[in-house]
């Protein structure tokens, strides 16, 4: 968080007392917070701006409900990750992933993990940003969500418990259910590849 | 937990040198906006305040309605004594065509 003296106890009583300043002053205060968030799981088509206004409408509705048994910050996260997956969820149909739609450096990336075991250049490391992007949007959005937070953000399944509020046995049931999917996608690609 | 595919992990350590640096600042009246519809969006329904206008209007009708009970009394209770007189001679009447029988 940018500003480390920010009073965020005292800004949460006036804003229950219904203090429009106050509610600005939190909204600027979390913004980096939840454009993180929507910014790293943010579906297609989806405005990154509308997504974290809807996010902090919901906070704002919920507010009487925080009890502080979790630090603000994480009870915030929680909102953004469920409306991110909310969101993903109401897309419905995932785009299948076809060679045919990759750009000419994206295939020649994928060719090359799927043939050889070299490290991907650094050169390459946008396609393949791109790339895993498309693979992650392959699998089921709770899957996807605890996938990319553990291989790409690198986060531990605690902070993955205590972003998602899912128990660490679920994190790690989703995590395992995704890996195997991943790989099955793999072999697949690779068989189509040679066909 | 299984292991991530090798594919996979050589694939997300090339994904993870791509840095996301653009600005985290709310954007220009992002805040004043946002804060303006949840403050306006918690207002209550008007069906919550019709409801409320409704009790309001319940206690002022039974009010007036006590008030002009009090006022017309005594009209009221001159109409109900002349229809007990009434009653009474439809008594008598009826007496009478019994007694003839």
């Amino acid at each position: 968080m940018a500003d480390e003296t920010f009073d965020l106890a005292g800004c949460l009583e006036r804003v229950r007392r219904r203090d429009q300043a106050a509610a600005r002053e939190l909204v600027d205060h979390l913004y980096p917070l939840v454009i993180r968030i929507v910014r790293a799981h943010l579906p297609r088509r989806v405005s990154e701006e509308d997504l974290a206004q809807e996010i902090f409408l919901k906070m704002f509705t919920r507010v009487e409900q925080y009890k502080g048994n979790v630090p603000f910050t994480h009870w915030v996260s929680r909102i953004a990750v469920t409306t991110c997956i909310d969101q993903l969820r109401a897309q419905k149909r995932r785009p299948e992933f076809r060679w045919a739609d990759l750009s000419e450096n994206e295939a020649e990336v994928l060719d090359n993990v799927l043939t050889s075991e070299r490290d991907v250049a650094p050169d390459d490391a946008l396609a393949a940003h791109e790339l895993v992007h498309k693979l992650l949007d392959q699998l089921k959005p709770e899957d996807r969500m605890v996938v990319q937070m553990l291989d790409l953000e690198q986060r531990s399944i605690a902070e993955i418990s205590q972003l998602t509020g899912w128990n660490q046995s679920l994190v790690k049931v989703r995590a395992f259910r995704a890996r195997g999917k991943l790989k099955k996608l793999f072999e697949e690609l690779k068989r189509k590849e040679k066909s | 937990m299984n292991t991530p595919d090798p594919r996979w992990e050589r694939l997300i350590a090339a994904a993870r040198q791509v840095r996301d640096e653009r600005d985290t600042a709310a954007p220009y009246g992002f805040a004043t906006r946002v804060a303006a519809r949840a403050f306006a969006a918690v207002e209550p329904p008007f069906s919550a305040l019709l409801a409320r206008l409704s009790w309001r209007a319940l206690g002022v009708a039974a009010l007036i309605a006590l008030a002009s009970i009090a006022v017309n009394y005594s009209a009221i209770s001159s109409v109900s004594s002349g229809n007990a007189e009434d009653d009474s001679a439809s008594i008598e009447l009826v007496n009478e065509i019994v007694n003839m029988s």
